[in-house]
């Protein structure tokens, strides 16, 4: 297991970008809508966003060095609290969707009090297993999740300040864009918080050696379960967004291949950023896939899908990422020193 | 006086040319296009029922489309466009956006796939109208609602129509001890109780069995059917299934059991090369040949269209085409479509057209179409549709029975 | 108690998840790695069985061998090109992961994804005291019985086995006694695929086929090696077996709840013996 980890040890805490660069990006992205009304590109930017937030938490819980084949089932739950919560009880939007995150993390923390301590592919199958219970429950527990009928979800509720209608929810993806925006956003400020504190130091010490880590008196269990948890609660968030902005919640929304998905997203995308990473692949992926569903080609769609993400991976130095790509680039730009890739140095910017 | 009447002779030559042509395009006036779009699985394991029909529908709409439909003293066509839904929600909300945004599509027809939800949220905000089948949402209790999806038409009854299937193999097997209806969980749902109701009423001896999507080993299912004193097994539409109880009763030497499942057959060799041949001899499946229809009295004009465009499509794909249920889908949809145009006198005011199909009778190729309106569903859906049955023999789809729907008086 | 033929048909899915799990647990002691196309090359075994029965009129017996042949050199192609040039593990799992999305796109483009069968091969049942088991059901047992036979000799008996079973016990001391490592995981790889793809074959006539079969038995057989201990053979033989019956015995008195029964099953192997049923603890 340990090689699988050094790579990122080694480069986690070096920031893909400086900080100003990284601020132009974020204004430019926030200023999208202004240069285009298109509803199918905006909708997939919304949709890039919430595939990331899933591959963040992916990646964190990678991190502590568990492999989760389950993450899809964290959206499912939390896409289903939001769902029930404000189309089967009623409630309002906003405490919903709050609720919705945090009861994706209470299942997750629970869950993984119980099954972090069994390591390594096990772990995988376990949370592969109960990826299927939760889509299995969604479809059988009728009377809470209406079945295979889905729920139909409502949009978040028009804002309005001194009786002015400022956002309509109703009216087209702008308002879920920015409401995708702010979610990651939160997210990436969250965990950019986890990866440069001692916190995100342990989980690295955790997964390049755990039993090292647990030799200097690191409880194990302790940061898996809190990194566990914390991607639940967000990729739960990322799920109750993706439910309102489909306008409905199905079993057959999120399942093993969704998983499957989001774990490609995280590890093309590069595990040595822990906010950036998950975004590039995110973008790539989720945009190759869209594109290729117009063709209308049977098989080819996927067979190109599949062949480009084997080629890139090939293509890709040893072990990296997208994002350690961006990181070669931008130091190529910078005519800094040589790249990370080929040294081994550093502790130096913590 | 020479200059002169070189001019004037110019003028009048010009003047004939501009005559001409103008006549000539009155002749064959160009019909205004109305672009449609379907949405429906195209890819992965979906993918061929997607596939299937297209031949003979193109085909079917290049007949149609000869004709053409008036509104407003206008020639109108239909123009189709495939969008590929990858059968998820996901995949089939990006393609209606895609049809809906990029393409300005103002109508989708022939829905039948497991995103339905998704795309009737998206068609419905912008005033799309959608001709699907009404699954699991639209019976009584489901997620459908007339007031939120007020541009939802179900031009196919999925649930009538397995009613119909059910009474027409109980009519034509009146020995019958118990007929087993076998569906996947993902089925499993309250348009089952709606479909209970109405056996039960009708007397109907039935015992339902459900199992995972995508089982492949049928032997449990079949001997719980067995033990329940089934000698019918009927399938919600589920393919794999039907040809896997199929075959499996036979090697369990149940060979008393007939076996059969809605939504048509996509070819008998399949179920002859999966089932094996002498297992699939007697299958039973739904059946949309109009030429064959006995009790259900369709346009002879559409008869002679469908089979028309049967044979253009054998054409094409250079081997006999014997695929029927594609004349229920779209081409029907179609029908209801532009029949209500005419009566709307409109062909982009989705208000006016909907009020025209609500409560509206329409001619189809599967028979003339009553729409409830108000009375069942709250919204459109159709009644009065043919409910025939198919059967395997030899390796020929042969008809075997019919039960039409009776329509909401 | 169930009629004998709910046991023969959970025996036959047994032989199934058995054959493929064997596959991938032989590939993984030996490359380390999980090979998660291992499913696709089911597909294309089926697939090649059926083109040699139907267009080539080959008997199906070679077949099965033919489908084993030809996936074993897809298995080795994919060794030498995606594989071997991929240095982390990491990478080598994602790899394969999107290798299902290329093979099973290109067994679309090439065969079409409409459901086939070979239901005319070995035609007829056998009746035993009230009991009645089709032939084809009975040539998947009595072929994964000669499989199973086949590995252990070749595993026990052979130079080959020997070196297999050295490296995947202590690799550094196998490759410093002289065994070519790299060659040994070609021809480990190579095996591991032809099983795969014999199985595809062998099920051909009792399931359709099409591009897409290969997806349910790569999870049952990941799942069946997982519960058994991962790397132990005698684990991925004891795994097939319990998922097997579990599909067939459990539905016949649960139904459709025998999916959460299997998934609950799993959770509770693994939470009971973290290192599967026959597993060591991690090397």
């Amino acid at each position: 297991m340990r090689n699988i980890f050094n790579r990122f040890v080694r480069s986690y805490h070096r920031s893909a970008m400086p900080g100003y660069v990284a601020g132009v990006l974020i204004i430019i992205v926030f200023f999208v809508p202004l240069f285009t009304n298109s509803v199918v590109l905006l909708s997939s930017l919304i949709l890039t966003g919430i595939w990331a937030i899933a591959a963040m938490g992916f990646t964190l819980v990678l991190r502590t060095g568990q492999f989760s084949l389950g993450q899809s089932a964290f959206m499912a739950l939390g896409g289903y609290a939001s769902a029930i919560f404000t189309a089967q009880l009623d409630l309002p939007f906003w405490p919903s969707f709050f609720l919705s995150g945090l009861v994706a993390g209470t299942i997750a923390f629970l869950i993984g009090l119980v099954v972090l301590r069994v390591g390594g592919i096990y772990f995988s199958i376990i949370t592969l297993s109960i990826g299927e219970i939760v889509r299995i429950l969604a479809l059988q527990w009728e009377p809470v999740t209406r079945g295979s009928r889905g729920i139909i979800t409502s949009a978040p509720p028009p804002i309005t300040l001194y009786g002015h209608q400022l956002v309509n929810f109703d009216a087209g993806p702008v308002p879920y864009f920015y409401f995708m925006l702010c979610l990651v956003a939160v997210t990436g400020l969250v965990f950019r918080g986890i990866g440069g504190s001692r916190l995100g130091r342990t989980f690295a010490a955790i997964a390049l050696n755990p039993v090292l880590a647990e030799h200097q008196g690191m409880h194990l269990m302790k940061y898996r379960v809190i990194a566990f948890t914390v991607a639940g609660i967000f990729t739960g968030y990322a799920g109750a967004l993706y439910a309102h902005f489909l306008s409905v919640m199905t079993p057959l929304v999120f399942g093993l291949w969704q998983s499957i998905l989001i774990l490609i997203t995280s590890i093309v995308g590069g595990i040595g950023a822990l906010v950036a990473g998950p975004i590039l692949g995110s973008i790539l992926i989720h945009n190759l896939g869209e594109y290729l569903s117009r063709l209308n080609t049977p098989g080819l769609q996927s067979f190109l899908f599949g062949s480009v993400m084997v080629v890139m991976i090939l293509a890709l130095p040893q072990g990296a990422g997208l994002i350690d790509v961006w990181k070669i680039f931008w130091r190529w730009v910078w005519r800094e020193k040589k790249s990370e890739l080929d040294t081994v140095s550093g502790e130096a910017e913590y | 006086m020479n200059k002169k009447r070189c001019v004037t002779m110019t003028l009048v030559m010009v003047f004939m040319l501009l005559g001409f042509c103008s006549s000539a395009a009155l002749a064959a006036e160009e019909p205004i296009m109305i672009d449609v779009a379907v949405i429906n699985p195209m890819s992965g394991p979906a993918g061929p029922w997607g596939q299937i029909g297209v031949p003979a529908y193109d085909a079917w709409l290049a007949l149609f489309n000869q004709e053409g439909f008036r509104v407003n003293g206008k020639l109108y066509n239909f123009r189709s466009h495939t969008y590929d839904s990858m059968n998820t929600p996901e995949g089939g909300a990006a393609a209606a956006k895609r049809a809906i945004f990029e393409d300005k599509i103002k109508f989708i027809v022939g829905h039948w796939d497991t995103s339905f939800l998704a795309v009737s949220a998206i068609t419905n905000k912008n005033k799309v109208i959608l001709i699907a089948r009404n699954g699991n949402e639209a019976v009584p209790g489901g997620a459908y609602s007339p007031k939120k999806m007020p541009y939802v038409v179900f031009g196919t009854p999925s649930h009538e129509r397995f009613i119909s299937d059910i009474m027409s193999i109980a009519a034509a097997n009146p020995e019958y001890k118990r007929i087993g209806i076998y569906d996947s969980t993902l089925g499993k749902g309250i348009g089952w109780d709606y479909v209970d109701d109405h056996l039960t009423a009708a007397g109907v001896r039935f015992h339902h069995e459900w199992y995972p999507p995508g089982t492949k080993d049928m032997t449990a299912y079949i001997t719980r059917f067995k033990e329940a004193g089934c000698d019918i097994l009927y399938g919600a539409g589920d393919v794999l299934a039907a040809m896997m109880i199929t075959k499996q009763r036979w090697d369990m030497g149940l060979k008393y059991i007939k076996t059969g499942t809605a939504g048509g057959l996509l070819t008998p060799q399949m179920y002859i090369d999966v089932s094996g041949y002498d297992a699939s001899q007697g299958f039973l499946a739904q059946y949309a040949a109009p030429w064959e229809y006995k009790n259900t009295k369709v346009n002879p004009k559409f008869i002679q269209m469908c089979k028309k465009a049967q044979e253009m499509a054998s054409k094409k794909i250079g081997k006999p085409f014997t695929y029927t249920a594609w004349t229920d889908w779209g081409p029907t949809h179609l029908q209801i479509l532009s029949q209500a145009m005419e009566k709307a006198d409109s062909v982009d005011d989705p208000d006016k057209i909907m009020t025209a199909i609500r409560g509206g009778t329409f001619d189809t190729n599967a028979g003339k179409y009553t729409m409830s309106g108000e009375k069942t569903y709250g919204s459109p859906i159709v009644f009065g549709t043919a409910g025939a049955i198919s059967m395997i023999k030899g390796d020929k789809e042969v008809y075997f029975s019919e039960s039409p729907w009776k329509p909401i008086p | 108690m169930p009629p004998v033929e709910i046991w023969v048909d959970g025996l036959t899915q047994s032989c199934i998840f058995m054959t493929m799990a064997f596959g991938m647990v032989l590939v993984f002691s030996i490359l380390g790695i999980l090979n998660w196309a291992h499913g696709q090359l089911f597909m294309l075994g089926a697939f090649v069985a059926f083109y040699a029965i139907t267009a080539a009129a080959i008997p199906f017996p070679v077949g099965i061998l033919l489908g084993g042949l030809l996936v074993a050199a897809l298995g080795i192609v994919i060794k030498k090109f995606v594989i071997d040039r991929i240095g982390n593990e990491l990478y080598i799992g994602v790899a394969t992961l999107a290798l299902i999305f290329t093979l099973e796109g290109a067994a679309t483009m090439i065969f079409g994804s409409d459901d086939r069968g070979l239901a005319a091969v070995l035609p007829g049942v056998y009746t035993m005291a009230g009991s009645t088991i089709s032939y084809q059901k009975l040539a998947v047992i009595a072929f994964t019985l000669v499989v199973m036979a086949a590995m252990y000799f070749v595993l026990n008996r052979t130079k080959v086995g020997l070196a297999i079973r050295a490296v995947a016990q202590e690799p550094e001391a196998a490759s410093l006694s002289g065994i070519s490592t790299q060659r040994l995981s070609l021809i480990v790889m190579g095996i591991g695929c032809a099983l795969a793809g014999m199985a595809g074959a062998i099920m051909s006539p009792i399931y359709p086929i099409n591009p897409f079969i290969g997806r349910a038995p790569m999870i049952m057989a990941l799942l069946a090696i997982v519960i058994g201990g991962l790397g132990s053979l005698r684990g991925a033989i004891a795994g097939g077996l319990i998922l097997g019956f579990l599909h067939s015995v459990i539905a016949y008195y649960i139904s459709y709840l025998s999916e959460v029964v299997l998934f609950i099953l799993v959770i509770l192997i693994l939470l009971v013996k973290p290192q599967g049923l026959f597993g060591e603890s991690a090397k």
